[in-house]
């Protein structure tokens, strides 16, 4: 039909969130590594038959793959992430391997939600959390804002929405 | 001046007039207009389910001489027994013009308001011991997604049927909370009873081939499987076994072709049991479904043990789905089912209870022929049917091959020959043919005010979404998906799973996703 992409929603997130996102991922790989290493290792050594020093590389790299995941992989998702409002809808586009776009009415929210975790209180970011009706995927969110984006754009939608009937 | 009617005196005939509203009613002073409590038989139902529930431990302990079992068991009991009476004591509920108060709790009182607008179904269900007792179950569904809000475990057949009545005629006034000054001084005349029409009784013709054709061979083998791991697991297999041998033995003396006669002959009589069970079970289920519409407000009643009767504001309606197994499509058959908010069944599944079907078994033109009673204004709609991307089958062969990849080695390792390997590799041609069959079934279209999806790989599932009712639209890309420009589109209502439209290219998608929104965002702002 159109032979040129339709125009990308306009916003990107702060850059602070790819630190945020890079710390996150790097404890979550640490704490998975860890168990793996020593707890999950000697027990394949002991039970597992086929283990081997060989196994033990194998499972190293692993570690060492995650981690490297953990840090290349922000960047490229900061590098993806764009949000804005198109008239009367809220676009929301992201993501590496599996890459969404979303788009959703303004008037058809619930409710939305502010949520700022306590490592997000330190970086000065939040979460803008939209709520639709209907209980399967029916909250959206966009990471990432400084505080005061996110209680703009909380304040713009909550002045766009009707009364959220069905 | 308030109409408060008691659960003991008869429901009048007409609602009572509305307040002479100068000032709309608020929640504190607004009209109550009905109010009631459970119906004292719930206190003999919970008596038998506690009893029966106790007897196990109980009759266990005593047997093998365990006393602290025993003793658990009539603490428990008991425990059961005090909770019943104090739930039956203290709950009221009590419907005003704006919402419906559910008050119960002893220790902790809890009190649950739902806002009439928020209602959105009203079932009753009456088992067999029930109905013999006079009383129904009356389940206060909303749009919260959490399915039954609030549930009348006994009322009095009356007391239900007045409630529902009266919350109809509330909602039905609702539009006009405020009434315009020339109503001031005179209260407003009734409304009228609507009439009533019968879109679509099932004959007991459709409901036994509904039952004949409803085979769930799987969900036997199931449970044949199930049945014997238990019986391996508690040492049953030995005797099994033994049992076995001997039969193999007798079965010996026969020729290669009775044997294999004898086994047909078995698994036929599997399957023909199977059949009598699920036709008899959709025979029950479903005895003299009817289809009403009064208003904007669907009606169905069915059921022989356990009558059911639900109802269905057209205006909730989120989706309509068409479907037909493999051999329901062979007959020309097929289900209506329909999704209102706060459901959250899959394209394809089964409620229990059957309570999404709206038409259990009809041939095909008639199914089609009662979507306009479902979703008005579909008739006026062409739909013009477009294809999925042939790419689709490309893409699938890539999954088979990725399958095929990993499953080969794993396969290699395990039975150590390379045979075992070949045949992770016939993957890939049963996964090219699944993506022809699924591109073949794959159609969409979408017309000015709905979105018609049709897929299926040997059955065909047609579902049809209002775009009025459109909460979210996604267009979404797998890897591989990425890399052959394909997308998927979900399109997410207020009830019932999305409703996704696979492979598409990815153009396509993106122009029907803006489509789409586009449209929901106009259908909201004009406040459907």
């Amino acid at each position: 039909m159109t032979s040129s992409p339709p125009p990308q929603p306009p916003d990107r997130l702060e850059r602070r969130v790819v630190a945020y996102w890079m710390i996150g991922d790097t404890l979550s790989v640490a704490v998975v590594a860890a168990l793996a290493w020593f707890i999950g290792q000697p027990l394949l050594a002991k039970h597992w038959d086929a283990w081997s020093p060989a196994w033990e590389l194998v499972l190293l790299g692993l570690c060492i793959g995650l981690a490297a995941l953990a840090l290349l992989a922000p960047p490229l998702a900061f590098a993806r992430w764009r949000y804005g409002f198109l008239g009367d809808l809220l676009l929301m586009r992201y993501g590496i391997l599996f890459v969404e776009e979303r788009a959703v009415p303004v008037r058809r929210m619930q409710h939305v939600d502010l949520v700022r975790g306590p490592i997000e209180r330190l970086f000065g970011l939040a979460t803008l959390v939209v709520f639709t009706a209907g209980n399967e995927g029916s909250a959206f969110r966009v990471p990432g804002l400084s505080a005061a984006r996110a209680r703009e754009l909380r304040d713009r939608i909550v002045e766009a929405r009707g009364d959220g009937r069905i | 001046m308030t109409d408060a009617s008691e659960s003991a005196a008869p429901p009048p005939p007409v609602p009572p007039p509305a307040v002479a509203a100068t000032t709309p009613a608020t929640g504190a002073n607004a009209p109550v207009l009905a109010r009631g409590h459970l119906h004292p038989a719930i206190l003999l139902l919970r008596l038998l389910d506690a009893l029966r529930e106790a007897v196990f431990p109980v009759v266990a302990g005593l047997v093998l001489q365990i006393w602290w079992l025993v003793g658990f068991g009539v603490v428990a009991f008991v425990l059961r027994l005090g909770y019943v009476i104090a739930r039956y004591l203290t709950l009221e509920y009590m419907l005003t013009s704006d919402e419906l108060r559910v008050r119960e709790g002893l220790l902790e009182r809890q009190e649950r308001r739902i806002p009439l607008d928020r209602i959105q179904d009203l079932g009753f269900e009456s088992s067999l011991l029930r109905r013999a007792l006079g009383l129904t179950v009356v389940m206060v569904e909303t749009a919260s997604g959490r399915g039954v809000e609030a549930r009348l475990d006994a009322l009095s057949r009356a007391d239900a049927d007045h409630l529902r009545e009266v919350l109809l005629a509330a909602r039905a006034k609702k539009p006009a909370p405020a009434a315009p000054d020339a109503d001031a001084t005179a209260p407003a005349p009734p409304p009228l009873p609507e009439p009533e029409w019968l879109v679509h009784q099932s004959t007991g013709g459709e409901l036994l081939m509904r039952g004949v054709t409803d085979l769930r061979l799987s969900a036997f083998a199931l449970t044949g499987f199930a049945a014997l791991q238990f019986a391996d697991q508690i040492g049953f297999a030995a005797q099994l076994a033994g049992a076995a041998k001997s039969v193999r033995g007798w079965l010996g003396q026969f020729p290669p072709l009775t044997v294999a006669l004898l086994l047909f002959g078995l698994l036929f009589l599997v399957m023909a049991f199977g059949v009598v069970t699920s036709t008899l079970g959709n025979l029950v289920t479903f005895h003299g479904f009817s289809l009403r519409l009064r208003g904007d407000v669907l009606q169905r009643r069915f059921g022989l043990l356990t009558t059911r009767q639900k109802t269905l504001p057209r205006e909730r309606i989120q989706r309509v789905t068409i479907e037909q197994t493999w051999l329901r499509r062979l007959l020309g058959l097929c289900v209506l089912k329909a999704d209102s908010a706060g459901g959250s069944r899959s394209d394809g599944q089964d409620t229990a209870g059957g309570w999404d079907v709206v038409v259990p078994l009809t041939r095909l033109p008639t199914g089609q022929h009662l979507l306009p009673a479902l979703l008005p204004g579909i008739e006026h709609e062409s739909f013009a049917w477009q294809r999925g991307s042939p790419r689709l089958i490309l893409r699938t062969a890539l999954q088979g091959v990725l399958l095929a990849a990993i499953a080969a080695p794993l396969l290699w390792l395990q039975a150590d020959s390379p045979i075992a390997a070949a045949i992770a590799l016939l993957l890939v041609p049963v996964w090219a043919v699944l993506g022809v069959l699924i591109y073949r079934n794959l159609g969409f279209a979408h017309g000015e005010h709905f979105l018609a999806l049709q897929h299926g790989i040997i059955g065909r599932n047609r579902a049809f979404v209002p775009t009025a009712k459109v909460q979210a639209v996604v267009v979404r890309q797998g890897p591989i998906a990425q890399a052959l420009g394909l997308a998927d589109l979900t399109v997410y209502v207020a009830g019932g799973s999305p409703t996704r439209v696979p492979d598409l290219t990815l153009a396509d998608a993106r122009a029907l996703a803006q489509a789409i929104a586009a449209r929901a965002a106009v259908a909201a702002a004009a406040g459907w």
